[in-house]
């Protein structure tokens, strides 16, 4: 008897008391605490630390040196290339990862059968292997004596390609590496997307006489559309940062600073030059950039995604 | 009609077996090599004349190869399972209250994502030497052991369960954690298993935080292991060939078995 009234007896004035629910805020707290320790403090620190000069020795203190890492590396050439760099990187991964994809997904559509679910697995093989693996493995395939994509050029007759040594070329073989294994993943997204795509729309612009072409151009690709600028979106907001295992591992930047982005000039400030300094100011000031452009996709995609209703 | 369907079709299959021969080619070739003995290396043949495991025996010998794959599962597994954990907890409280804040903690959740790791690894760094957690495993974890993206797909899966199964147990006096426990997480497990095989995944492949905070090979990861091999080795094509196989072959393994599993939760989590 009293073991029934009891709880109840305790419930009860829970009930009455103003909406300030602890509960809900101790299911939160372990995600908080890791985002908060990880990343928003650090992000903090990071910011105090762009204004700051510290070689990472724990015995010294970072010095404050006002704004004038932010003059120093705005005026630096190795800062500007890097962000070219970047740009490149980007522009580069687009035809990789959205492009050549869209293009497969719409010419693949009518694909069926048992067929089509081997192509699925295998196109989509790279995106799960270590990216340090794909690192080894392209070094080998490219390898300027040995490789097997020189054996190929040279067995066509033109001279082989020095991919990680030519400074204009070794930039779009680490864009090539990180397309690579983007390319299946993104086309799957697409040909899903594709595949949800009502045939009663697709039939009654066949009535209307609409041929293939005007088809994808005036109905698959609008309603393509919130799935194509997903991808572009991860392309420019992330495409650089996956690049990032490639340069470290096979050009460590070169030659002559030719594949260094921002990402990798970032680390390299911070732990190869022992400038944390420089390293988060670089850090800030890509942070802002990309997230003044995250703003920006976001905005468009609601605009898209309304386009669609 | 016929001949051009039939061009269709071409076009169509041509189109696929382009793309699966450029993503399985080099995988291929990276194992083929593996099992290449040395006066074979250069051979433009599909297979090897007289396969072997010298190379592989090599690794194992040269590297604490099993040393760190033992590592590496040790790490993805915890990550995997940590991330399930806070993810359910910070889900729950997500999708079934409504608080004051609650909006804000979800974009604050979201954008979490939009921090490149770059920005904060010093103070990273800074924090773990202090911390101790320098060439640990838990070290490794512990940044990792709340994921944005976890949270998310377990918001979206517990926003499409129904709401009247839990009110009904709510009037049967079930507390949260019962709920959570009898009631969400035996019925969101199919949801659960694919975010864990994508954590999983995705820890095992993490290169850029280990190679930051563990300096020993014994202590190493075999993504960092694999590293430092190719920059002692270099050019030992056999050897790092089977090194590299070996790194990636607990994610095949994984994939051979799961994969539609894999390919479906990569593809509903974005990419990661």
């Amino acid at each position: 008897m009293t073991d029934a009234v009891a709880p109840s007896a305790i419930r009860a004035p829970a009930r009455l008391l103003p909406r300030v629910q602890v509960a809900p805020w101790l299911y939160l707290l372990p995600t908080l605490a890791v985002l908060f320790v990880w990343i928003y403090l650090p992000l903090f620190q990071s910011f105090q630390l762009s204004f700051t000069q510290w070689n990472m020795l724990p015995t010294k203190t970072p010095k404050p040196v006002g704004w004038a890492n932010y003059r120093n590396l705005l005026a630096l050439p190795e800062l500007r290339q890097a962000a070219l760099n970047t740009v490149w990187y980007v522009v580069g991964l687009l035809p990789l990862s959205v492009v050549i994809p869209l293009a497969v997904a719409i010419l693949t559509q009518d694909l069926t059968g048992r067929l089509r679910n081997l192509y699925r697995a295998l196109i989509f093989i790279p995106m799960i292997v270590p990216p340090i693996v794909a690192a080894v493995l392209w070094r080998w395939l490219l390898n300027e004596d040995y490789g097997l994509v020189n054996h190929i050029i040279a067995g066509l007759g033109f001279p082989t390609v020095k991919f990680f040594q030519n400074p204009d070329i070794a930039l779009w073989t680490m864009v090539w590496i990180t397309g690579w294994k983007l390319m299946g993943f993104s086309t799957l997204l697409l040909s899903a997307a594709n595949g949800t795509i009502d045939p009663g729309y697709l039939e009654a612009a066949r009535m209307d006489g609409a041929n293939r072409w005007q088809i994808t151009r005036d109905i698959r690709l609008p309603l393509l559309s919130p799935t194509i600028l997903l991808l572009v979106m991860m392309t420019v907001l992330f495409g650089a940062q996956w690049s990032f295992v490639y340069i470290n591992a096979i050009t460590d930047g070169g030659p002559m600073g030719a594949t260094t982005n921002i990402f990798f000039l970032m680390w390299k400030y911070g732990f190869q030059t022992f400038s944390a300094g420089w390293s988060a100011t670089a850090g800030i000031m890509t942070f802002v950039t990309f997230g003044l452009l995250a703003l920006l996709f976001l905005g468009l995609s609601r605009k898209v995604a309304f386009h669609d209703n | 009609m016929t001949t051009r369907s039939r061009a269709t079709t071409v076009a169509t299959h041509g189109a696929m077996i382009l793309l699966v021969l450029t993503a399985v080619v080099p995988v291929y070739w990276m194992i083929v090599t593996a099992f290449r003995p040395e006066i074979e290396i250069f051979s433009l043949r599909l297979l090897p004349q007289q396969p072997t495991l010298e190379n592989f025996a090599f690794v194992l010998t040269a590297i604490p190869m099993l040393k760190m794959l033992g590592n590496t599962f040790v790490m993805a597994a915890a990550t995997a399972l940590a991330q399930i954990l806070t993810g359910l907890f910070a889900a729950y409280a997500l999708t079934c209250w409504r608080f004051p804040g609650g909006k804000v903690v979800q974009s604050l959740i979201a954008l979490s994502w939009l921090v490149p790791f770059q920005v904060t690894m010093i103070p990273n760094y800074v924090l773990s030497t202090k911390l101790g957690l320098l060439n640990t495993t838990t070290g490794l974890v512990l940044p990792n052991a709340a994921a944005a993206f976890a949270v998310l797909v377990l918001v979206n899966a517990m926003k499409s369960f129904p709401r009247q199964v839990i009110e009904a147990a709510r009037m049967d006096d079930a507390g949260h954690w019962r709920i959570l426990w009898e009631i969400i997480v035996p019925n969101l497990r199919p949801a659960i298993a694919s975010l864990g095989v994508l954590a999983f995944i995705s820890a095992w492949n993490e290169y850029f935080w280990p190679l930051l905070l563990i300096r020993k090979i014994e202590d190493s990861v075999v993504q960092i292991g694999l590293q430092m091999f190719m920059t002692q080795e270099g050019n030992q094509w056999g050897p790092l060939m089977a090194a590299a196989t070996l790194a990636s072959l607990p994610v095949f393994g994984l994939y051979l078995v799961l994969h539609r599993q894999v390919i479906d939760s990569f593809m509903k989590s974005g990419l990661k």
